[in-house]
């Protein structure tokens, strides 16, 4: 009877490991790449609306264009460490293909065939055009090789398991593409796709549950600085009601606030990449947030007891 | 009795201290609004047309921004460990983890209003001023400065 019933919670566990193992298999982004000629001042505006510097920029230096990685990204789930994505052959992504950049950026996937943290926001970024990617990627290879590898990410178990995160995508990661709202101006979509997808605003200015998903209902209505100390403002017409589109607009370009006063903390370097874009990408942003129904966020702790 | 006393005391004690830091708290606060309307309420508001140039005014706000800026490192000597009831902004702890880095951060500013110090004569070199020195306050506020809600 005994050993019937171990044999028996034996199978059990081995088909959990085969279904954990069968859901959590990573799967790359099969799709064709015909050969085409990229288009560079593209693969620029897309990386300063993507933020890539922001977290991949060496830091404590000035150059921004200096992808070698290293900024460390608290979490409640540990600490990630920016990789180098310089074009550098060993410690960069020098040696990566096309379809490997793809990937990585669209599904979260490495070249090895292992699935990233999503600190790195593919769960934003898979809605891009695969042009605006490949345009990227051409892009980022003009860019200084810089070498060095960055260390690992810091993390405790069960958070290190990679094979989890396949789990993390299939309750929060939407695979489909962006579609456009045919009923709105082509500014408006343009808007929606560079906010939603690569501009990833909703990895930050929303709140998340334990398991660092983004609550659906409260999509851009802030919450927790997910670093740790702070706040991230709501940026539906909650909390942006005041503020006219153009100010909006303005507002990315500059930091500066309507009520007089200018952005702070882990926006200022999202400002320095969407000053880099075109006045009517940034036009496109603001006409899409200034559209954002008025949605209650969390509600902010009273008073931080500060800790030394 | 004495256990009384002795209790009530420690407690005032406690309470005390906890509205001097409070008091710390505010005061750090309102060094930083000081320099925002300098800043901000006059300068930046020129610079956009909000209220017309006006050469006396910016001097003033300028030499205001320069007197509160040479307080900062004093003001945030000391941790409140807590913020300002019901602020929207406040400094983060990191301020006192890193205090050498933070004060590393002011002579950047004072250099920056010290070079353009006299030497605005119109709305375009107010704005170029404005810039030049609001990015060394951004400098500082992208590490120290917290959003509270």
């Amino acid at each position: 009877m005994l050993r019937r019933t171990l044999l028996a919670t034996l199978l059990v566990a081995v088909a959990a490991l085969g279904v954990f193992w069968w859901l959590t298999a990573p799967a790359a982004l099969a799709i064709a790449l015909p050969s085409r000629a990229p288009d560079l001042a593209n693969g620029q505006e897309i990386f300063n609306v993507g933020g890539c510097s922001s977290c991949h920029a060496v830091p404590s230096q000035p150059d921004r264009l200096r992808l070698g990685g290293g900024l460390p990204l608290g979490s409640p789930f540990g600490t990630f460490y920016a990789p180098n994505i310089s074009p550098d052959p060993t410690d960069g992504i020098g040696r990566w293909g096309e379809s490997d950049f793809v990937s990585a950026v669209m599904r979260g996937i490495s070249p090895e065939g292992a699935h990233y943290f999503p600190a790195f926001p593919y769960a934003s970024y898979h809605i891009a055009k695969v042009d605006d990617v490949r345009d990227l990627f051409a892009y980022l290879k003009t860019l200084p090789a810089v070498p060095g590898r960055v260390r690992n990410h810091d993390l405790p178990f069960p958070f290190n398991i990679r094979r989890n995160v396949g789990i993390w995508k299939l309750l929060f990661m939407d695979g489909g593409p962006f579609v456009p709202d045919a009923t709105r101006s082509s500014q408006w979509n343009r808007g929606a796709y560079l906010v939603n997808g690569l501009g990833h605003c909703a990895e930050c200015h929303s709140p998340r549950n334990l398991l660092g998903g983004i609550i659906t209902a409260q999509r851009f209505a802030g919450g927790p600085n997910p670093e740790g100390e702070g706040w991230v403002p709501n940026i539906t017409q909650k909390g942006l009601g005041e503020w006219s589109e153009k100010e909006i607009a303005d507002f990315l370009e500059t930091g500066e606030m309507p009520e007089g006063d200018t952005a702070s903390g882990a926006m200022r370097p999202v400002i320095k990449n969407l000053a880099q874009l075109t006045a009517e990408d940034r036009a496109a942003m603001a006409a899409y947030l200034k559209s954002l129904p008025p949605v209650d966020g969390p509600t902010p702790p009273k008073r931080k007891q500060g800790g030394a | 009795m004495k256990r009384m006393m002795i209790v009530a005391t420690t407690l005032l004690l406690g309470a005390g201290a906890v509205m001097a830091q409070q008091e710390v708290a505010v005061q750090q606060d309102n060094l930083m609004r000081s320099q925002a309307k300098s800043l901000y309420t006059v300068i930046q508001k020129m610079t956009k047309g909000d209220i017309p140039y006006n050469r006396k005014a910016v001097d003033e706000a300028l030499a205001n921004l320069e007197a509160d800026v040479a307080k900062i490192a004093k003001t945030f000597e000391i941790n409140p460990k807590q913020d300002v009831v019901n602020g929207s902004y406040g400094a983060s702890p990191k301020v006192w983890q890193n205090k050498a880095d933070f004060d590393s951060k002011i002579p950047p500013v004072q250099k920056a209003i010290a070079d353009v110090k006299g030497k605005i004569t119109d709305v375009a070199s107010l704005k170029a001023a404005y810039t030049a020195v609001n990015d060394r306050c951004n400098d500082c506020h992208e590490t120290y400065r917290l959003k509270l809600k």
